[in-house]
């Protein structure tokens, strides 16, 4: 899984693509590895950009759990935006909302979170 | 014994044995005249001729032969020189181009005056004065014309030999070529009178090299085109007559190279030679349309005509008498035919050609074929290594026969091919070695994949019993219940997920109904899914609270997670009397309530949390819902909203309207036709999560 970032008032921003399903997630959890790594207090945040992702399963949503929780520990700043319909409808079942930052869209996200 | 075998094979990565093979071809091909590969060679060259004979188009040479025929008409052989004269002016008369006579009259005719006063002293000088001398009678109808007599060369002085009188006249004597003609030291000739009369004499030695005429196994191959009698040129009989016919344009030049003749000219005519002057003739089929017995044309049987514009030789032709040979289209002919077929030779240009570096050729071809192999063969699977090979040869033999068909030209094919077999044999061996340990070393990689499958299989398996046999029969469980129905139903995917369900009687008024989706896969999910199962039934009955249970479910199963699983729940503890629900939902799919025809979602947004472990510490707060008479309460998983067909997803629409369809009348035959409609949707494609469905109705 190809993870291309760019940078947009000192948020490193991370586009994914595709559907996370429980296949995908494995190359997602070692595509993103990389870039939890700098995710650490001090560091720029990383927003991911779920603009492209059409479906994500539960697997997927461990994935960003972990990643979430790994970020927390580093006292780092992870956080997701522009969810399509479904992945949106996803997180409001399971309640992802409330474990990680969610928001409408990059711009909106890079106003709270960056510099 | 057989692993230093293999190891000298493999040398080198399978190539030092074939390059020392390649040396040894290329020792072997480039003194190939010391090895038994020469006389294969030859046995290929006449395999060249046999296959392709030369054409004889037109008959440009007349053989008169002295046959059984003529010897029965006109008596035993030698025959009177007056009667050969009368020949020899039947064949003048028609004005040949040249006429050779393949016989040598060395001595005087036994009816010559001088031998009858010799044996007869009583004849008077009168009566021998007035005899006619044979011998004068021949001369003279020999300078009718163009005739060549034979002469043949000695190697030793024998009694009677001497040295011919008619040379080549006009020819340019080079040093170099005393080293490679043959040299005679004497030879024999006719009597000085008929030379005298005769245009020319040309030798009919058929070889001198006796050990080449050993190793061609008395097949006659090459004849000689110029011999030199004590330094003195002769061209060979029928080379003479060429030379004859072509008059005063007939000069003749040896062409000289590095390694001695290559070629001979005579006037216009050129033709490739061997070093040593040799001619290769290419042999046509004989045939005896151009055979005249001598008894016939003596007769007149023959107008004269026939013999204008031709070459005439008169040689023998009878079993008593003649010279034969065996040429290399395994016919046996008369000695004379080869002097016929010199001279259509020469005519055509038709010459076998063989130079000298014709040999080097073949070493390159054998260097560049064999290299070719080795640096090839071992990256290439057998089948495509022996394909190449024929290919290979295909293309050296093809060559070949491509080369004598083309331009005469003589490629020993044989010994290419048979000196780059045992490189190719052993090159191939290597390859088979190769592959048969790859063969091995791949069946060991496929044990350990099966044993590993096998092991993954039993892991799975094991987890897949740890799921099944946790989960409990409503049918069996509430058998006897009349205040509600309860019907469910878990199909695993193929690779196992965590999906459970539950349901309990907490205590004789109050039923608990949970639902659940571990995330992650195989036994840690299975165990997870086990322990959260246990916790949930255990921790409802002890906590009154159903939101306080919840959080110590969560308390509990956060303890030891180090694989960080979650698990998505609806828990829900009614009141079967009352109709009255209490729930919490973590991070689960809302159920779906049939009420009167309409179906809803149980509301879980208000202070429904996110999935279990999942933050480790949620707040979790129960809300409360009143159930009405014959509710229908619809549990499931994302397995059911999440089925897949390829293009899209069944989605919780699809279940709505399934709910609303199916007949609600037996719960269980309810379920089935939600898991059908699933089912049915997916349209063949593999499941990739467990469905799991529960329906609950409350009758009030």
């Amino acid at each position: 899984m190809n993870l291309p970032t760019r940078e947009q008032s000192g948020v490193l921003i991370v586009s994914v693509s595709g559907r996370i399903d429980h296949l995908a997630s494995e190359e997602f959890t070692q595509a993103i590895e990389p870039i939890l790594q700098q995710c650490k207090n001090g560091n720029r945040p990383v927003l991911l950009d779920f603009s492209a992702v059409e479906y994500i399963s539960s697997a997927g949503l461990r994935v960003l759990m972990m990643a979430s929780r790994r970020a927390k520990a580093e006292k780092g700043v992870f956080a997701i935006a522009s969810l399509q319909p479904l992945v949106q409808e996803v997180f409001a079942i399971s309640r992802f909302n409330l474990i990680m930052p969610c928001y409408v869209s990059i711009d909106a996200a890079c106003k709270v979170l960056g510099s | 014994m057989k692993a230093q075998a293999f190891a000298l094979l493999r040398a080198g990565r399978g190539r030092a044995l074939p390059l020392l093979l390649l040396a040894l071809a290329i020792l072997a091909l480039h003194n190939i005249d010391s090895t038994p590969l020469a006389s294969l060679r030859d046995a290929q060259f006449d395999r060249y001729q046999r296959q392709m004979p030369r054409v004889r188009e037109d008959e440009p040479v007349i053989v008169v032969g002295i046959d059984s025929q003529s010897l029965a008409q006109h008596g035993q052989w030698p025959w009177s020189r007056d009667l050969i004269a009368r020949l020899v002016d039947h064949i003048q008369a028609g004005k040949p181009l040249a006429l050779g006579i393949d016989i040598v009259f060395a001595e005087q005719d036994r009816h010559s005056p001088e031998v009858l006063a010799a044996k007869l002293p009583s004849l008077s000088r009168s009566a021998l004065a007035a005899l006619p001398d044979p011998d004068r009678i021949l001369a003279r109808s020999l300078g009718g014309g163009p005739t060549a007599l034979a002469i043949v060369g000695l190697s030793n002085p024998l009694p009677g030999s001497k040295q011919p009188s008619r040379p080549l006249p006009v020819f340019t004597q080079q040093p170099a070529l005393d080293q490679v003609l043959p040299n005679f030291v004497g030879a024999l000739a006719s009597l000085s009178m008929l030379e005298d009369a005769a245009a020319g004499e040309g030798l009919v030695n058929a070889s001198t090299d006796t050990l080449r005429s050993n190793t061609d196994g008395g097949i006659l191959r090459r004849v000689p085109t110029i011999g030199l009698i004590e330094h003195q040129p002769f061209l060979s009989l029928p080379l003479e007559m060429f030379r004859l016919a072509l008059r005063e344009g007939g000069t003749v030049t040896p062409v000289l190279g590095r390694h001695g003749m290559e070629a001979l000219q005579i006037g216009d005519y050129r033709f490739p030679t061997q070093a040593n002057g040799e001619l290769l003739l290419h042999f046509g089929r004989a045939s005896s349309n151009y055979y005249l017995s001598a008894a016939d044309v003596l007769a007149g049987i023959h107008p004269p005509e026939m013999f204008s514009s031709r070459f005439v030789i008169i040689g023998f032709n009878s079993t008593g008498l003649q010279d034969r040979v065996i040429t290399p289209l395994g016919e046996s002919l008369p000695g004379i035919d080869i002097h016929a077929q010199v001279i259509e030779s020469l005519l055509t240009g038709a010459a076998l050609k063989r130079p000298v570096w014709m040999a080097q050729l073949e070493l390159a071809a054998l260097l560049f074929g064999g290299l070719l192999l080795i640096s090839t063969m071992p990256i290439l699977q057998p089948r495509y290594a022996v394909v190449s090979f024929v290919a290979l040869l295909v293309i050296i033999c093809g060559g070949g026969y491509l080369a004598f068909h083309l331009g005469k030209w003589l490629f020993d094919i044989a010994s290419q091919a048979l000196l780059l077999s045992p490189i190719f044999i052993s090159l191939l061996a290597n390859n088979l070695i190769a592959a048969d340990s790859q063969r091995r070393e791949a069946e060991k990689h496929l044990l350990a994949s099966r044993e590993e499958a096998a092991r993954v299989n039993g892991e799975l398996d094991a987890a897949r019993r740890i799921q099944m046999g946790l989960l409990p029969d409503p049918a069996r469980l509430l058998a006897d219940e009349s205040r509600f129905a309860i019907a469910a139903l878990l199909e695993p995917a193929r690779a196992v997920g965590g999906d459970y369900f539950d349901c309990l009687m907490l205590d004789p008024r109050r039923l608990c109904l949970a639902i659940g989706d571990v995330s992650g896969k195989g036994v840690p999910a299975s165990l997870f899914m086990a322990i959260s199962k246990t916790l949930t039934s255990v921790l409802t009955r002890r906590q009154p609270d159903l939101g306080q249970a919840v959080r110590n479910i969560e308390e509990e199963l956060s303890r030891e997670n180090p694989e960080f699983l979650f698990v998505t729940a609806f828990i829900a503890v009614i009141d079967v009397e009352s109709g009255e629900m209490e729930y919490v939902c973590a991070g689960h799919d809302a159920p779906i309530l049939l009420r009167q025809g309409e179906v809803s979602r149980i509301d879980t947004a208000a202070h429904g949390g996110p999935p279990l472990c999942a933050i480790g510490d949620y707040p979790f707060i129960a809300d409360r819902v009143q159930l009405q008479p014959n509710d229908l309460l619809c549990l499931f998983t994302d397995g059911v909203t999440e089925a897949d067909n390829g293009e899209a997803m069944y989605g919780s629409k699809n279940l709505e309207n399934a709910i609303l369809q199916a007949k609600t009348g037996d719960l269980q035959v309810a379920v089935n036709r939600l898991r059908d409609s699933v089912r049915h949707f997916e349209a063949g494609h593999p499941p990739s999560d467990d469905l799991t469905l529960l329906l609950l109705r409350w009758t009030g």
